[in-house]
Order: structure tokens, then sequence, then C-alpha cells
């Protein structure tokens, strides 16, 4: 797993994508620091990422768009899926290096922590409640992106299908309000801002992250004997 | 040692390998021939376990590709057809890429990946993205990424195809002397190339195997009749006499008439005679000069098409008697 975690972590940051993905994220978490921190003259550094959670469902699809789809369209797939590793360590290998990008660019926003420490005293659980809630967050939304990947040799179907259901995702609860709690995103900003962390939240968002993963697998695990 | 046991590969209804069992011995450079579609590709893609077979055993030193994938796929170095690579890198990250995943020790993969780029001539392009290399270039850190951690059978999709001449023969003599330590299979439908490289040769076509054999004893096999060809200047016309002249000869058959005012026949004599030295005697009787004097030789070439066509036509011939017993069925009800 490390072997292909390291491998895919760097090519993130040999090609622009690594850096297309943190700067634009960084760019919108300032702007929202400003509108809806600093503008209010408040110390509330969660409050920023009730908005901050938006922009995943845009730029999730731009990490994990290519994952699968890019090996599969250059037929790389045969020099990764004939190695001695098993489907599971590669896929666990590439979710992960995948969260850590996202890790990296969401521990910069500690510097707007740092901002706010300088001129208040901001609530630290809090904000740890909220980063790791973010993290998980992200976690549900790079498996669901790795899986739309595995599906198809194309890199915009991939990112359009991905995004496609985190909209779908985010507006659900509007049509039928029984549906909240299945939405991860909603139920990241009820819950993890706030300072509360619910063991449903977290299964949630867990078991997302998880069935995801086990769904990949077996996409890739059928397609040698159909392929 | 690789075993192949009754493979039979289906998409749907779709048979693209049929059946094959073939074994390749330690430290045998076995050649996979056939033509395009025949299902070469397939057969090495269910080898090296990237996809499943759908009935049969495949088993590399002892284990089944399918039930312990881990330690059979650490037997292999794999080199795809189309060399697929990741352009992003370069060929010395590309091979530690590869030394990793092959589980080349930490402490030894730097000694390991700096053996295999001197080893394939990779050193002076090391550095440079393989995106900006050329065809040649792609092709050998392709296979440096299959004998990176010296796995004991390679694996070889068409590893000379798109080279210019001098590549190729240093290709060639690549596997030649990885073959002194390594088992090889090798897919290619050059049959030169095969008969010069390989100890063993499996004929497919239509997913089926069609001969399995030394290169020298497919060539004799197929060789099927006894003539010789022959180049000569016959003013007169007196070629086609000779049939009667000589009562060993078959059959005369005219093949090309040359620029020069010579012709070139081919002549087919009964088996096990040796017909050269009646036709150096009696053509200049006839005022026939010859110009030359050879026996035909059958090449893998023909070999191979001899093969192909025969089993093509083994083929039809079934389906014809499908379709008449079919007829007869249906007039029978009738």
């Amino acid at each position: 797993m490390l072997a292909v975690l390291k491998k895919e972590f760097k090519s993130y940051f040999s090609s622009p994508i690594g850096y297309i993905f943190i700067g634009i994220f960084l760019a919108m978490c300032s702007v929202f620091f400003y509108l809806d921190v600093v503008a209010y003259g408040n110390t509330n550094f969660e409050y920023m990422f009730y908005s901050v959670t938006t922009i995943l469902t845009f730029i999730v699809p731009v990490l994990t768009m290519r994952m699968f789809a890019e090996e599969r369209k250059s037929g790389t797939e045969q020099i990764l899926f004939t190695s001695p590793r098993s489907i599971t360590a590669i896929v666990f290998g590439k979710f992960f290096a995948a969260t850590l990008v996202l890790l990296v660019a969401e521990l910069f926003t500690l510097i707007y922590f740092a901002i706010l420490m300088y001129f208040g005293e901001p609530h630290i659980q809090t904000a740890l409640a909220t980063l790791g809630g973010f993290l998980l967050l992200s976690m549900a939304y790079i498996s669901f992106g790795m899986f739309a990947s595995s599906i198809t040799e194309n890199q915009i179907v991939a990112g359009i299908l991905t995004a496609g259901v985190f909209v779908f995702l985010w507006f659900m609860p509007n049509f039928n309000s029984d549906l909240f709690g299945f939405s991860p995103i909603n139920v990241f900003a009820s819950e993890f801002p706030s300072g509360l962390i619910s063991p449903e939240a977290v299964t949630l968002l867990v078991s997302f992250s998880i069935l995801f993963i086990i769904l990949t697998i077996l996409v890739l695990q059928r397609r040698k004997s159909v392929k | 040692m690789i075993e192949i046991k009754n493979v039979t590969k289906k998409y749907g209804d779709f048979v693209a390998v049929n059946n094959i069992s073939f074994q390749v011995k330690d430290r045998e450079i076995v050649g996979f021939l056939g033509p395009n579609g025949a299902g070469k590709t397939t057969t090495m893609n269910m080898i090296t376990g990237f996809i499943e077979p759908t009935k049969g055993e495949i088993i590399i030193n002892g284990n089944d590709i399918s039930k312990k994938p881990k330690k059979a796929k650490r037997e292999i170095g794999y080199m795809p057809e189309n060399v697929p690579l990741y352009l992003d890198l370069t060929p010395r990250e590309f091979v530690r890429y590869m030394a990793e995943l092959k589980y080349v020790p930490r402490k030894e993969r730097k000694k390991e990946v700096e053996r295999v780029l001197e080893e394939i001539g990779l050193l002076e392009v090391q550095n440079k993205l393989i995106r900006n290399l050329s065809r040649g270039y792609k092709q050998r850190v392709s296979m440096a990424g299959a004998i990176v951690g010296n796995p004991d059978v390679l694996i070889l999709d068409e590893p000379t195809v798109g080279l210019d001449p001098k590549q190729i023969t240093e290709i060639r003599n690549l596997i030649k002397s990885l073959g002194k330590n390594h088992t090889v299979i090798l897919s290619s439908h050059i049959l030169s190339e095969v008969s010069q490289i390989c100890e063993k040769v499996v004929i497919i076509n239509k997913g089926k195997i069609v001969a399995i054999d030394t290169p020298q004893k497919l060539e004799n096999a197929t060789k099927d009749d006894n003539s010789v060809i022959v180049t000569v200047e016959d003013k007169d016309n007196n070629m086609k006499k000779i049939k009667e002249n000589i009562k060993e000869v078959k059959e005369i058959e005219h093949i090309v008439d040359n620029e020069d005012g010579t012709k070139q026949y081919r002549v087919v004599a009964e088996s096990d005679i040796d017909i050269r030295r009646k036709l150096f005697e009696e053509l200049p009787k006839n005022n026939i000069t010859i110009f030359e004097l050879k026996k035909s030789e059958t090449t893998l070439e023909d070999a191979f098409l001899r093969l192909i066509d025969k089993d093509v036509n083994i083929q039809e011939d079934n389906e014809k008697i499908k379709k008449e017993k079919k007829k007869k069925g249906k007039g029978g009800k009738k």
C-alpha cells in the first residue's frame, strides 16, 4: 500500500492537480474566512467551514477523477494489476494519497486559526471537532469520487458524475426531510461546527467511506473476469 | 516453469481462447505466434493475472495465478503490448516504483535500479520524463520495468514492435541473454524473430493452438513437396517438354519472367528424389541454360501460413458438414 501511496501522492504534485486543488481550496477559504468570520468581527474559526464544505462538491472531483480512469485509459493498469500487490492494497494506497493531499490543504487552514488566536481567544475544542469532521466528510467524498473513477475510463465522466452526486446529496433533504440523516454534507454542518460529535454522524461518514471503498474493490475485481 | 492447463476465455458467446494447454520449462524461450486477433494478448494477460480465465488453470512455478496471485505474480515480469507507462515519471523513478511494487528490499533497491538501468541501456535518459522519450527508449523502459527485481519468468508482448532495425537487433540480443537465466514467453507476429530467438514455438489461431514444436521441426513438418527452383534462359520454350524427358518430374510451374529475359520455374519431383543432378544434365541438352538452381526451402513463414490455412480449411469443412447435416435433418422431417 505504501508504495502506491507514495507514488500517487508525488504524482499529485508532479502534475498541476495538487497545486490547483490546494490553491483553489485556500483561495475559497480566505474568501469565506473574510465573509463569515472577519466581517462579523467574531473569533469563531468553525463558522467558515459551513461554506468551505460546499466547495468540496466541486474540488474533490478534481482530485479523484483520474485515480483509476486514467490508468485504465493509458493502459498502465496492466502494470499495476499484474504487480504482486493486491487490489485492496492498491485501492487503499490511492485513497490515502488523495486523503493526504486534502489533509495538507486542511492543515493550511490552521493559519486562519493562528490569526484568530492573535486577536482573540477562539474555542480550540470546537475547532478540532470541526477539522476532524471535515476530514471524515472529505474521506467520504474521496471514496465516492474514487468509485466513480473506477467505473469509467473517461476522467470527465467520472468528474461530472462525482460532482453531480455531491450536489444531489447536498440538496436531497430539500425534497424529503427524512433523508437529512443520509446527506453527509448536511450531517456534518448540523453537528461538527457546533462542537458536537455524535456517534450517528461519525457512523454515517465512516460507513459511507467504507461502502465506496469496498464497491471500488469489487468493481476492479469483477472487471478482471469480465474484461 | 509455466503450466497452462485447458484454459478458456469467453466474452459472452465469443470464445477468445479455446481450451489451450502447454508448458514452458525453466530457462526456455518460447515464442507465441499468431495472426492479429488470434488470442495471444488475451493468453498473456491471463498468464500474468491481469484477467481471469473463464475455465482452466495457470500455474507459475507451482503457484496458481488465481488462487495464490501474490506468490505467482512475484515470479513474473510483464511487458504489456503497446508499452503503457507513467508518462510523468522519469525512467529512474519508474524503475524504482516497479522495484518497490515488486518488494525489492529497501536496502537493495538503489543497487537493483542501477543494475537494470545499465543493463537495458537507459542511463543516458534516466532523468528525462518518459513523455519526451522516443518509442525505442519507451520500449526499453517498459522492458526495464519487467526485469527489475529479477523475476524468474518474463512475459513479453510484442517487444520489438515499432523499433528500427538496429534497436530490434539490440532488443533481440537482450532477450537472448535474458533467456540464459529466465523463463521467457514472447509473442510476435514477426516469424524470423521467433525462429532466431526461440527454442520452441506455439502457434495459435482463432483461440486454438495449431502447433507446438521447435522452429526447425515446424519448418520440416510443413515441407510438403520435394521441389527445386530453377532460373533459366530458355529461348525455344523447351521447358514444358522437360516433364516428358525426365520421368521423375511431377510438375513444372512457371513462377516469374525476370527483366533480363530469364524465367523462373518450380520443378516438383517425386518424393525422396534429388532431381538437381538430372536437371543439370538434361536441361542443356534441350538448349536451356541454367542461371540458378536451388532447393526450395520452407521458411517458418510458409509453415505458419500453411498451418493457419489448414486450420481454416478444417474449420470450414466442419461447418459445411454441420450445415449439410442440418439440411438432411430438416429434409428428413419433411
